[in-house]
């Protein structure tokens, strides 16, 4: 059985449409990624396949039960991490997870028993007894998943789980990632982190504005784009010029400097290799460095979401 | 219709009711930790009720055990009404209240556990006011049950409408509080609380009839004196109706606001 199965899913506001017919289905025990830009309808997705906001059409299942019609039997077997760290900061670490757990009906011992595995796993322990308020941010978010765990679901929806933490917090989430997915749990994660899709998830669906743009195994979704396969190299001596003049060279689709090296897209990289050293001859420096990279997943995702590159970040057009 | 009685399995339902009770019961004990047992709440809603009698008895002590009744029945209205319609806003503001929208137990039970915590408030409240005058004015009493039991309903029938007004989708408390306070301040007025319904206009006392405080206040008062207009079971039967009432409008509300 799929552990999520929607089809031709829409979620209108207004008339604005926020969801735009989507149709993918999660395997049991797979990670799936949700990657898409600010507003693309990842949020909306979650919120509609848990149940909190109603779509305008389609449907959706979680393990075989409709999430409209079978909604308490749909939530049973998940666990749900929102994008904000939806903590009650009034209470302890300890009260929100006996909070969450009862909200499952969990009886007390195993309560106890998951909220101590769980506090100690995420590092918040010793602090189970202080009052969220003084909680750091990654500490919130760490509480966050915790309590998102307490049901033990075997679903486990993720919101951009790691937005705005520093390194250390990042470590613990992702590791906590791994070990469930290990453990054969589900995980429908949303992130703008592609380097974070890339190495947790099993299958990656970009989408952008309500739509799927692609769906498929990151390194699947890297082949299918071969013009964005790339050429980084690097000379002995610089030039303003030379980005415009690399450009200009024959089978170069695009080029960009990053640092003192600078990256050549292409379908064709041995044609643009041997382009890349008679350039070299011609004008008189020396190649230090050249490799050969396939496509990114950030390649792919730039290429399918219509967004440009500025500087080191990801800006959209509009 | 006839069709879902056959399904319907007894230990299922059970063991469903038994999971929607555990689920409002922790809902309703959240509220109870972060906003009773702060020292400001309890003092905040006995003062509420002292002004009031102050300010009906203006100092003539001699009419004062004659309010008592009433000033219980209003401070049911009040205090019950007052713990959600400040604390879903806020939950909403800080996303926690997606927490309970997701929850796998139905709306009823989301509404009911809310409104259990008015209930709480209300019910300790109110009985402050009970013991209090009491003590001091050294009120008579005919027969505690019928107040007991006003005080119970009321405060339930209150808190359900206080969680009612809440699923207006705002992160505002003052955005409730006001719509709230339209329908308060009218009800003290046109239930019989200082102003006999027999006094009133004819308009006024179509109005009375259709007020849960008209009930809520008439079992109270029978408690105290002896005296009531009603039948205490038509009282009581109101009461449950406007209970069920709020109860299945605050979820068809909070269905419909839920995008
Ligand atoms: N309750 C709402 N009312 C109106 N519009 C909404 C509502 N919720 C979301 N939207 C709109 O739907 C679109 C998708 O929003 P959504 O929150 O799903 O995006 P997202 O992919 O989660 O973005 P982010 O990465 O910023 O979290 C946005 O244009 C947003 O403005
Ligand atoms: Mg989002």
């Amino acid at each position: 059985m799929q552990a999520i199965e929607v089809s031709h899913l829409v979620k209108k506001f207004g008339d604005a449409t926020a969801v735009n017919d989507i149709s993918f289905s999660v395997a049991a025990g797979e990670t799936f990624g949700f990657l898409g830009p600010n507003g693309a309808g990842k949020t909306t997705t979650i919120r509609m396949l848990t149940g909190i906001s109603s779509p305008t059409s389609g449907m959706a299942k979680i393990f075989g039960h409709d999430i409209v019609h079978e909604t308490v039997a749909a939530r049973q077997s998940m666990g749900i991490v929102s994008e904000t760290s939806n903590v009650y900061t009034d209470l302890t670490g300890w009260q929100n997870m006996m909070l969450a757990a009862q909200l499952y009906r969990i009886g007390r011992s195993e309560r106890d028993k998951n909220a101590t595995e769980l506090l100690k796993r995420f590092e918040l322990y010793e602090r189970r007894g202080d009052d969220v308020h003084g909680y750091s941010k990654g500490m919130q978010r760490r509480l966050t998943i915790a309590m998102g765990l307490v049901n033990r679901p075997r679903l486990l929806f993720l919101d951009e789980p790691t937005s705005g933490l520093d390194v250390e917090s990042n470590l613990i989430i992702r590791d906590m990632i791994s070990d469930l997915i290990k453990e054969g749990v589900t995980v429908f994660l949303t992130t703008h982190n592609i380097e974070e899709a890339n190495v947790l998830c099993d299958r990656v669906a970009i989408i952008e504005k309500g739509h799927i743009a692609a769906i498929d195994a990151p390194e699947r979704l890297k082949k299918t784009i071969q013009s964005v396969q790339s050429i980084e190299v690097s000379f002995d001596s610089s030039s303003p010029t030379r980005l415009d003049e690399l450009r200009q060279l024959s089978t170069v689709n695009n080029a960009r400097k990053e640092g003192d090296k600078f990256k050549l897209f292409t379908e064709d990289p041995s044609a643009v290799i041997d382009g890349v050293m008679a350039y070299a001859h011609t004008h008189n420096t020396r190649v230090t460095s050249i490799t050969t990279l396939g496509p990114s997943l950030e390649d792919v995702f730039v290429k399918l979401t219509g967004l440009h590159r500025s500087g080191g970040g990801i800006t959209a057009i509009d | 219709m006839v069709g879902l009685l056959p399904s319907i399995n007894f230990i299922g339902f059970q063991d469903r009711l038994s999971r929607e009770l555990i689920a409002a019961w922790a809902i309703a004990k959240k509220d109870v930790i972060i906003y009773y047992l702060r020292p400001g709440t309890i003092v905040g809603g006995v003062l509420f009720p002292l002004f009031m009698f102050l300010a009906f008895t203006a100092g003539k002590l001699g009419t004062a055990t004659a309010l008592i009744p009433g000033l219980v029945g209003i401070t049911t209205l009040f205090s019950a009404s007052s713990i959600e319609p400040v604390s879903i806003p806020i939950e909403r503001r800080t996303a926690t209240f997606d927490r309970l929208l997701a929850a796998p137990i139905s709306l009823n039970a989301l509404v009911l556990g809310e409104s259990l915590s008015g209930l709480l408030y209300s019910v300790v409240i109110a009985l402050i006011v009970v013991v209090a005058a009491l003590l001091i004015l050294a009120t008579s009493i005919v027969s505690i049950f019928p107040i007991l039991v006003g005080i119970l309903l009321s405060s339930l029938c209150f808190a359900t409408m206080g969680t009612l007004f809440a699923a207006y989708p705002t992160e505002s408390p003052g955005d409730i509080i006001s719509m709230v306070n339209v329908v308060r301040f009218p009800l003290i007025f046109i239930s019989g609380v200082f102003i006999p319904l027999a006094t009133l206009p004819a308009v006024g006392q179509m109005i009375a009839y259709v007020s849960p405080l008209t009930y809520a206040n008439d079992l109270i008062q029978g408690g105290y004196n002896g005296k009531m207009t009603f039948n205490p079971f038509i009282d009581v039967a109101m009461l449950v109706v406007f209970i069920l009432i709020f109860q299945l409008v605050a979820n068809l509300l909070y269905k419909r606001f839920n995008d």
